[in-house]
């Protein structure tokens, strides 16, 4: 349901000249799974909050560029 | 120049996560006027970061001004290290 990410391919022709870009990757932060944010969520520490870049456990996402290595976040 | 303690950075951190709490509490209370948990948690945080900032005002100085924090004698608000400085 809610993927920090999804991808889809795209149609390239064998008489392309360029390399084909054979997947495409494009980011899913929870929040659009979301809607309105139900009260309680479970929370971050104030320190960790400020690495994570919300107070909110389930909002967190580490976006990784799909080229960098997906590196494990927390 | 002298160096500033490692404990001066300690706090500032210890400020700017109470902070950030605090602002993502205010967005999140924007919204939902009547989480009386949310709004209990942040009235925990202001008195949390009040206690932060008499600590580190007592120590290193005024953080800001135009009013917002007490003068030292003399006058010290502008002296180094800036915020970008540090």
């Amino acid at each position: 349901m809610s993927t920090p990410e999804k991808s889809y391919y795209p149609y390239y022709s064998p008489y392309d000249p360029c390399k084909p870009i054979k997947v495409k990757t494009y980011s899913t932060p929870p929040n659009l799974y979301l809607g309105f944010q139900p009260p309680n969520l479970p929370q971050f520490s104030p320190k960790e909050a400020l690495r994570a870049g919300t107070l909110w456990k389930p909002l967190y996402d580490p976006y990784y560029s799909p080229y960098e290595k997906a590196k494990e976040g927390r | 120049m002298k160096q500033l303690p490692q404990d001066y950075y300690e706090l500032l951190e210890n400020l700017q996560a109470v902070d950030f709490v605090l602002v993502e509490l205010t967005l999140y209370l924007d919204t939902h006027n009547d989480d009386t948990d949310a709004i209990n948690q942040f009235n925990y945080y202001v008195k949390e970061r009040k206690k932060i900032r008499k600590d580190i005002e007592s120590k290193y100085g005024p953080l800001m001004q135009y009013g917002n924090s007490y003068s030292g004698n003399p006058w010290n608000w502008d002296d180094a290290p800036w915020p970008w400085q540090v």
